[in-house]
């Protein structure tokens, strides 16, 4: 059936991938990380190359990166989560409370921390689908609620002296690398795996790129926005765990500092606001990224106000950047197609059904 | 005492990779109706953007009533007389006709916009168009026929001596079609030159004088009259050598077999009633009506977007209550081509592997939900091979591709779910000559091969090229339903009288019988 003119399509398409990662956000973080790790070695006279301060440096890598992915996880069907610290910070209260207070073993605790947070996105979700709220909203109700559930639990108090193996391993760091850090990676590398090869990991992409193709291509996009918030949860829960383990002790302050930077990494890592569109190494490099101005202010005991500007530069600077070069590359040909003379719509004077959310 | 209003010679216009414009003249002369021509990809809306004043020309020059002109941006082109109006509306919602109308310049008192004063010149425009509209209506409540009158008043406002309508009927019943035409030929005997753009040939011989064909970035025919070309002239100097007419193999259709899919008597909450049509295997029936006509709505009703009150569905013989396009997919094998490609049909940030086998992912699914890369490229490269899709590699993006090549990725990842039953809609808006040719050979031998389909479309040409029924819809009621025997006039004669004789539908019923009690 060759009435098409039909053009033989390169057998190896896949070559074209290196060149394409060269020109991604990530090889940019990529680069940000190595030069800034070797200036900031440098400048230390290398003692940020050592192994304790190496050790540091991941060990406090964990959380962002988790809360990053599970950010990261609801934006890519076009929902913001603003319940990432509160949730969070109230799974690790849960927790340090059934071992300190109730004697709960450490592993049922983490079990039921897990389950509880993973539960929480659950319901986020279908309250968001059976009520038609924005995800916006909801996850603001959700967050005030789990702040007051959290200081229900500790009040003023930190709670502490919970589980030693649960700290054993909070601190562990095998050939200088904390296990918390690996668990974060563990998880960043699961969760690729989800997005990118699995069925339902393609359907949130799909629902999150465009609903209504979705929807009409056999997709719900109702249970792609559950999905993803119970997967937003489960992630939070993980950071919840890290957390619970390499802090001394637990209060209501946990979490409380968590939502801000869990939009910085994936927007950072380049992924869309408008949904339909991940980058899981993005997501962990720009979290490294972060890590690094952080402790870089440890390391010279910069002002902390410095830091936050830094911080929100790198955002919109990395945004814009990447940004001026999508147009870059637009105008110098290279793939960019050239301005379509077709793509004319019939004017969209119908209803649609279902409408977009 | 007719004068060249606007003359362009030699027009260059690069972008990177591509002459977009490599050589074009045009001449536009008052009082006349001139036909812009070309396929997708020939030069059109570049040449229409730099005749507008949104591009600047990189070689050649302009020159209005013999002066050389430099529009350097669009409010220069109106300025000097160039009004345009283009397929998508440009109008507020919410403002009323005479403030869309007036809204390049408004008519003002010490800085305040003067409401009152607006409503004089705009309808002014409106009667000159011949139009009879309510100047205080905000535009949202209008059809798509009178919003597109008020887009023509609107540049008759800003006193345009060439007004460029691109695509104008793309979205208009035959009357309103014919009512445009009115207004056409009422401005060009006012002086004005009208420049028609169309991909409906059959438009054209009907309204335009001449005609400047594009193929290319080239003027391959310039200011010709066109009463000197034939139809079959003008369509080998779009595409670029002699058209052969598309021959369609012999197709039957056993009009005993069970229906695939039944409505009988079907209500919804959309507002249609006592819907009833049939499609049987290998058979493919016409769902024509104007925009607005609740074609569309009806098939997403059935497809479980919107309720369904009353009657009954029944798809392989079988009643069925289908809750959502997903149960229609997996549990009744129907697929639906939407109209909106961009918004409905593609994923544009998301490779063509994809956007073909997102319906399949399931039965593509190994262990643990995983998705067999090779497998999924073997199925998307199949589909691409067989539409003849146009691709760099898999992996580029669907938004990446022209038009006609998207439609064809939207029409893939149906066949992909081997889907017993396709509903296709509007499928060659905005593609050009040739791709529409090839698609129309393609769903012509989807029904060869057995597949049922419903077509929906509000062209009428293809709709008798195409359908063995046509079923007439106006107002989310059916009207009647003709016989298509293949002979355009002769059909769009019933099926013009179907939509008109609504109260008389049993006058007709020697050609065409009434379906709806």
């Amino acid at each position: 059936m060759n009435r098409f003119n039909v053009k033989r399509i390169p057998a190896s398409w896949d070559g074209a991938a290196l060149r394409r990662f060269s020109r991604s956000t990530a090889a940019m973080l990529l680069c940000v990380v190595v030069a800034g790790y070797l200036a900031l070695g440098v400048a230390s006279s290398g003692s940020f190359f050592e192994g304790p301060s190496v050790r540091v440096f991941l060990q406090y890598l964990a959380t962002p990166i988790l809360i990053g992915l599970a950010q990261m996880v609801a934006l890519c069907v076009g929902q913001l989560n603003l319940a990432v610290g509160a949730l969070g910070g109230f799974t690790a209260c849960l927790m340090g409370v059934l071992m300190a207070d109730h004697g709960v073993p450490a592993g049922l605790a983490v079990i039921v921390g897990l389950l509880t947070a993973t539960a929480i996105g659950l319901v986020t979700g279908l309250v968001i689908v059976a009520t038609q709220i924005n995800g916006f909203i909801v996850t603001l109700a959700t967050m005030t609620i789990l702040l007051g559930a959290q200081y229900r639990l500790t009040g003023t108090r930190t709670v502490d002296g919970y589980s030693p193996t649960l700290r054993d391993l909070g601190t562990a760091a095998p050939l200088n690398i904390p296990l918390v850090f690996v668990t974060a990676l563990a998880a960043a590398a699961l969760l690729a795996a989800f997005m990118y090869r699995t069925v339902a990991g393609r359907r949130l992409l799909a629902a999150g790129g465009n609903p209504l193709a979705a929807r009409l291509s056999g997709i719900s996009t109702d249970r792609q926005i559950v999905a993803a918030h119970t997967l937003s949860g489960l992630l939070i829960g993980v950071a919840a765990v890290t957390a619970t383990a390499s802090l001394p002790g637990v209060n209501r302050s946990v979490g409380g500092d968590w939502l801000l930077p869990s939009f910085a990494a994936p927007i950072i890592g380049g992924v869309a606001l408008t949904g339909g569109s991940i980058a899981v190494f993005g997501t962990v490099l720009a979290a490294f990224v972060t890590r690094l101005i952080d402790a870089a202010r440890a390391q010279f005991s910069l002002d902390p106000s410095w830091v936050n500007l830094l911080i929100g530069l790198v955002v919109l600077g990395t945004v814009a950047g990447g940004r001026l070069h999508q147009t870059r590359l637009g105008k110098t040909g290279g793939t960019a197609a050239p301005p379509a003379e077709g793509g004319k719509q019939p004017p969209a004077v119908l209803p649609q059904p279902g409408g977009a959310r | 005492m007719s004068t060249v209003l606007l003359e362009c010679h030699d027009l260059v216009k690069v972008f990177p990779g591509v002459r977009a414009l490599d050589g074009v003249g045009l001449r536009l002369t008052s009082g006349t109706v001139h036909a812009l021509l070309g396929e997708n990809g020939a030069g059109k809306s570049t040449l229409i953007k730099v005749l507008t004043g949104v591009h600047s020309p990189d070689g050649g020059g302009l020159t209005w009533c013999g002066e050389p002109v430099h529009l350097r941006s669009p409010l220069e082109a109106t300025r000097t007389g160039i009004g345009v109006v283009h397929q998508e509306r440009n109008l507020i919602p919410g403002f009323s006709v005479a403030e869309n109308i007036t809204l390049q310049k408004p008519p003002s008192h010490r800085g305040l916009v003067d409401r009152e004063a607006m409503t004089a010149p705009a309808l002014a425009c409106l009667a000159e168009l011949g139009v009879d509209l309510d100047p205080h209506q905000p535009v949202r409540e209008l059809s798509v026929a009178q919003q597109q009158l008020v887009e023509t008043a609107k540049a008759l406002y800003t006193e345009s001596r060439v007004l460029l309508l691109d695509e104008p009927t793309a979205s208009l019943s035959p009357q309103e079609t014919e009512r445009l035409f009115e207004v056409i030929r009422r401005l060009a005997a006012r002086g004005a030159c009208v420049v028609f753009v169309s991909h409906k040939l059959e438009e054209v011989f009907a309204v335009c004088d001449t005609v400047t064909v594009l193929r290319d970035g080239k003027s391959v025919l310039e200011a010709a009259p066109l009463a000197d070309h034939t139809h079959d002239d003008i369509v080998g100097l779009m595409v670029g050598r002699a058209h052969a007419a598309t021959e369609m193999r012999p197709r039957t259709v056993d009009r005993t077999a069970t229906p695939t899919l039944v409505l009988d008597k079907v209500s919804t909450a959309g507002g249609h009633r006592d819907i009833s049509l049939e499609v049987r295997p290998g058979e493919i029936v016409g769902l024509y009506g104007l925009v607005g006509a609740g074609r569309s709505e009806l098939v997403k009703a059935v497809l479980g977007l919107d309720r369904i009150t009353g009657g009954e569905v029944r798809v392989h013989g079988r009643p069925a209550r289908i809750s959502s396009p997903r149960q229609a997919l997996h549990k009744f094998g129907i697929g639906y081509v939407t109209e909106n490609r961009k918004e409905e049909g593609v994923f544009l940030e998301q490779p063509i592997v994809r956007n073909i086998t997102v319906t399949v992912w399931k039965r593509l699914a190994r262990a643990l939900g995983f998705v067999s890369a090779r497998e999924e490229r073997d199925v998307a490269q199949d589909h691409v091979e067989r539409l003849g899709i146009r691709v760099a590699g898999l992996g580029q993006n669907a938004g990446e591709l022209s038009g006609g090549n998207q439609q064809k990725v939207s029409l893939a990842k149906w066949l992909a779910a081997d889907t017993r039953l396709l509903v296709i809609d509007e499928p060659t808006v905005g593609v050009d000559v040739r791709t529409k040719h090839a698609f129309h050979e393609l769903i012509w031998d989807l029904a060869r091969d057995g597949l049922p389909i419903l077509l929906i479309s509000s062209d009428l040409a293809e709709m008798v090229t195409l359908a063995d029924r046509i079923v007439v819809m106006t107002d989310h009621h059916v009207r009647g339903e003709v016989d298509n025997d293949r002979d355009y006039d002769r059909m769009s004669g019933r099926v013009i009288r179907l939509i008109h004789d609504r109260a008389d539908s049993s006058a007709d019923s020697a050609d065409a019988k009434a379906v709806s009690g």
